[in-house]
């Protein structure tokens, strides 16, 4: 992948107890990847990014980066959506570099229904760019968890989202 | 960023919120030519119809090309795009292989067909004009039923030679296949698909190791036909390989040592186009069982390769033979590509003597008005009921005399055009059948009134924990099931990729309760489903290692936004971008032990061993063995194309061989990822069989 995948953390310790969904978690993650494509669009899709979200209590704040886009960005976006993978309507704007590569960032204050989507992973990043214009990558902002980096086993337990499915 | 800076609309789900339209929209003549349409209906029957049906239907994974469900998904899209999409993905896996003219073509007799009037002006793939603006979804009288002239032939074939039993031979010191045989197979053999009747694909071979298996080399490879869909099984008996190819239907003899070719027949019919996939044929007494695309069974002589009877299974237009295996004599066959609305195409599993092949016994696999689970359709005729194919070869209890068959989803896929939300029996449903009459012991829905293509037609792999006799399958949703096979009540399940589509679960029974969109879909809506409809788990089958209770599950991680007449692609939330991923579960508790992720998906199923290790290939060409404990890789090679198929391992001579198949056409598995993997480049030939050992002693 073009960017390092998402910060890492170190121990199987602590993955374990982000695998349990703490809602105490405040640092969430997003590996930022292609929009919805077919044959037709792919090749306006490229790149992958990472953003972060952390949450006080009161404020939201937003950071990431991106590369390799085949057009420039032209707006980047915070998402409200209704289940995990599934795209919403209501967003915040971000501020996004208007370049292949660059930053997006952006600070809200979250009433309790955004804080609750945020706690319960439902909060995504989508950048739009010039060849893409309703959405060039996108990534689920997911509680901040340890992958082990592709191609390299990584004994249980592991991080998967949860709806409500019966966890164990 | 102040608050007020909180907008709504404008998102993704506008954009690809596709609108019904009415089809009573004023007509104006579309962007092509009356020559173009012409000349696009014999492209289309030459390159298209094989897959998405004479009629434009649809069928299986292929979407319907006319009517709503065509307006609903297109009707607001540019004839350009229509345009992009089908020149840079169709024929399914060879993009930008016709000419741009044919492909306007196409176009323009797919415009036609939905009751657009030709103009003046040609079609040349740049047009905006929105397609609701002049199609209506209504075909017009008689257009699909008019004689049309023969395409020019456009791509290129692969060269057939003569038909027939054109090598002739005799296998050497073959024993006859016996029930005892079946049931207690001989680790050297790989008699039946996934290599036992529990579905384990496990072996107790173990001469290659955890320790040796880096050391492994390639000993022969012998390449097969081109085209047809590749996802083939081999099967092995005393030291024999019998192969075959669905793009010629030849069935090959190959010794399995050596790759020296024994005998060949080229049965036929010869089928430039996917077709079904015939992913293995079975073994009993001398004969060698194989079904044709045409839907017809052939028993050869398994010394010889000459035929001694062949049986029609079905002459309904595109039905295919689906999962194969022999019990008690009994050839079992289940029937597939059964796409039609129409109760002359209700799928079934049926029985066929060995010996003459005449049927035994049927049991359809769609409950019909009046009949058990026949209110579960609703007010449906049974002419309006489709679906629940049994592709997928079935499991077998030897002491509880029970065969374990899974089922396919329901058609139409989506419950906005079935025409109804009832759970749709027996559609995706786990079957326990008594082999000898087809009677049903018992069934138990995985997912009642299914709307995404998310079938749970998949391995039943039978299990025991001490008295316990549990029966594990994964669908593809990833959602892996735990049933009691003595009576198929529920027990226990995981969830192995993320999925979106189930929202909870009935601790009890495990029924599912649908996402509120998905129970609610409107026409003409895409729907988000993760998994996407190539399945957390499809074809490639997992394994049991038995001694260490593991169970092996190869997933993948797409979603997609499923409409009625297309789709569209995108990364499963979590994955980072890993397509593929194995993962390894206790089979007694469930738990997880260990996963391993990496972009490409995984287009084989997995095998383990005695000797602690298991193989599996992939879609970027690499085959690989790894310590089944742990997840390591042992070994890796590269082969030609995609490593795809059912690997298996045997032994001759008191050698231990591992042979696994190259090939393309592995229907979703390989379409969803192939145009996500823009930096995955694969040939489109080198369809082959490749077999590997541990270093010759000199």
């Amino acid at each position: 992948m073009a960017l390092t995948v998402l910060t890492r953390l170190a121990g199987l310790a602590a993955a374990a107890a982000m695998f349990c969904g703490s809602a105490l978690a405040q640092t969430y993650q997003a590996n930022l990847g292609p929009m919805p494509l077919d044959a037709a669009t792919n090749k306006n899709m490229l790149g992958r990014g990472e953003a972060t979200a952390s949450w006080d209590g009161k404020m939201l704040t937003v950071n990431g980066r991106f590369a390799g886009l085949p057009s420039p960005a032209t707006k980047a976006h915070l998402f409200v959506s209704p289940y995990i993978g599934v795209p919403g309507g209501e967003s915040f704007d971000l501020t996004v570099a208007p370049a292949d590569n660059g930053t997006l960032s952006g600070q809200f204050a979250l009433n309790a229904k955004q804080a609750a989507a945020f706690r319960t992973g439902r909060l995504y990043v989508q950048i739009d760019s010039q060849k893409a214009p309703t959405g060039n990558l996108w990534g689920w902002l997911l509680p901040q968890h340890f992958d082990a980096p592709p191609d390299v086993p990584q004994q249980a337990p592991w991080f998967l989202p949860q709806l409500d499915t019966p966890s164990r | 960023m102040p608050l007020h800076s909180l907008k709504l609309g404008a998102g993704l789900a506008t954009a690809i919120t596709l609108l019904a339209m009415d089809s009573a929209v004023p007509q104006v003549p579309g962007p092509f030519t009356a020559a173009q349409a012409t000349a696009g209906h014999a492209a289309y029957l030459e390159n298209c119809a094989s897959c998405h049906n004479r009629t434009l239907q649809g069928g299986g994974e292929a979407p319907r090309l006319i009517g709503n469900a065509f307006i609903s998904s297109w009707g607001q899209r540019g004839a350009n795009e229509l345009y992009g999409v089908i020149k840079a993905s169709m024929p399914l896996g060879n993009g930008n292989s016709l000419t741009p003219e044919t492909y306007q073509q196409i176009v323009a007799f797919l415009f036609q067909a939905n009751g657009a009037t030709p103009g003046a002006a040609a079609f040349t793939g740049e047009s905006q004009a929105k397609i609701s603006s002049f199609a209506t979804g209504k075909t017009p009288a008689g257009l699909l039923d008019a004689p049309v002239a023969a395409a020019p032939a456009q791509r290129r074939r692969a060269p057939v030679t003569q038909m027939g039993l054109v090598v002739t031979g005799t296998v050497k010191n073959y024993t006859p296949v016996t029930d005892e045989m079946l049931t207690h197979p001989s680790e050297n053999d790989w008699l039946m698909h996934r290599g036992n009747y529990q579905a384990w694909d496990f072996s107790r071979l173990k001469q290659i190791n955890t320790s040796n298996a880096g050391s492994l080399q390639l000993r022969w490879v012998y390449a097969m036909d081109e085209g047809g869909r590749q996802q083939f099984n081999p099967l092995v008996h005393d030291g024999t390989m019998f192969l075959s190819n669905n793009r010629t239907n030849t069935v090959q003899a190959v010794d399995a040592k050596t790759g020296e070719l024994i005998w060949e027949n080229r049965i036929g019919p010869v089928v430039d186009n996917l077709e079904n996939a015939t992913r293995t044929m079975a073994l009993y007494g001398n004969l060698l069982f194989y079904g044709a695309t045409s839907a017809t069974v052939h028993a050869l002589d398994a010394k010889t390769g000459k035929e001694v009877w062949k049986t029609v299974i079905s002459t309904y237009k595109n039905d295919k033979v689906g999962g194969m295996t022999v019990i008690h004599g009994k050839l079992l066959v289940g029937l597939t590509r059964c796409d039609d609305q129409s109760v002359q195409d209700h799928c079934w599993i049926a029985a066929y003597d060995t010996q003459t092949g005449k049927q035994i016994w049927k049991t359809l696999t769609i409950a019909d008005k009046g009949t058990p689970g026949g209110d579960s359709w609703g007010n449906l005729t049974n002419d309006q009921r489709a679906g629940a194919d049994a592709w997928i070869t079935g499991s077998y209890d030897p002491e509880l005399n029970l065969t374990y068959w899974g089922t396919g989803q329901a058609k139409p896929s989506r419950r906005d055009e079935r025409g109804t939300d009832g759970d749709a029996l027996f559609s995706n449903t786990t079957l326990a059948l008594n082999p000898d009459t087809g009677k049903l012991q018992w069934y138990y829905q995985n997912a009642p009134g299914e709307s995404l293509d998310l079938d749970e037609v998949y391995e039943r792999v039978l299990v025991d924990h001490g008295d316990q006799k549990v029966v594990l399958e994964v669908g593809k949703t990833g959602i892996l099931w735990k049933l009691d096979r003595t009576n198929g009540k529920f027990l226990d399940l995981a969830q192995t990729v993320f999925q979106n589509v189930w929202v909870k679960f009935d601790k009890k029974t495990g029924r599912p309760t649908y996402r509120d969109d998905i129970i609610h879909q409107k026409p003409g809506v895409a729907l988000a489903s993760c998994p996407s409809p190539e399945g957390g788990h499809d074809w490639p089958a997992t394994s049991y290692d038995q001694p260490d209770d593991l169970f092996l599950i190869p997933l993948s991680q797409t979603c997609a936004m499923y409409g009625a007449g297309s789709q569209l692609f995108y990364e499963m939330p979590g994955s980072n971008g890993n397509l593929g991923r194995i993962s390894a579960y206790e089979a007694k508790t469930l738990k997880p032990v260990w996963t391993f992720q990496q972009r490409s998906p995984f287009l084989t199923s997995i095998i383990s061993t005695a000797g602690g290790v298991g193989f599996v290939g992939d879609f970027d060409r690499v085959f690989r063995a790894f310590d089944v404990k742990t997840g390591k890789t042992l070994w890796d090679t590269r082969l030609g194309t995609g490593v795809q198929g059912f690997p298996i391992t045997y032994s001759v001579d008191g050698e231990q061989f591992v042979a696994v198949t190259t090939g393309l056409q592995g229907g979703s598995p390989v379409q969803k990822p192939a145009t996500m993997l823009q930096e995955v480049h694969r040939s489109q030939t080198g369809q082959a069989v490749y077999v590997f050992a541990l270093p010759k002693q000199h």
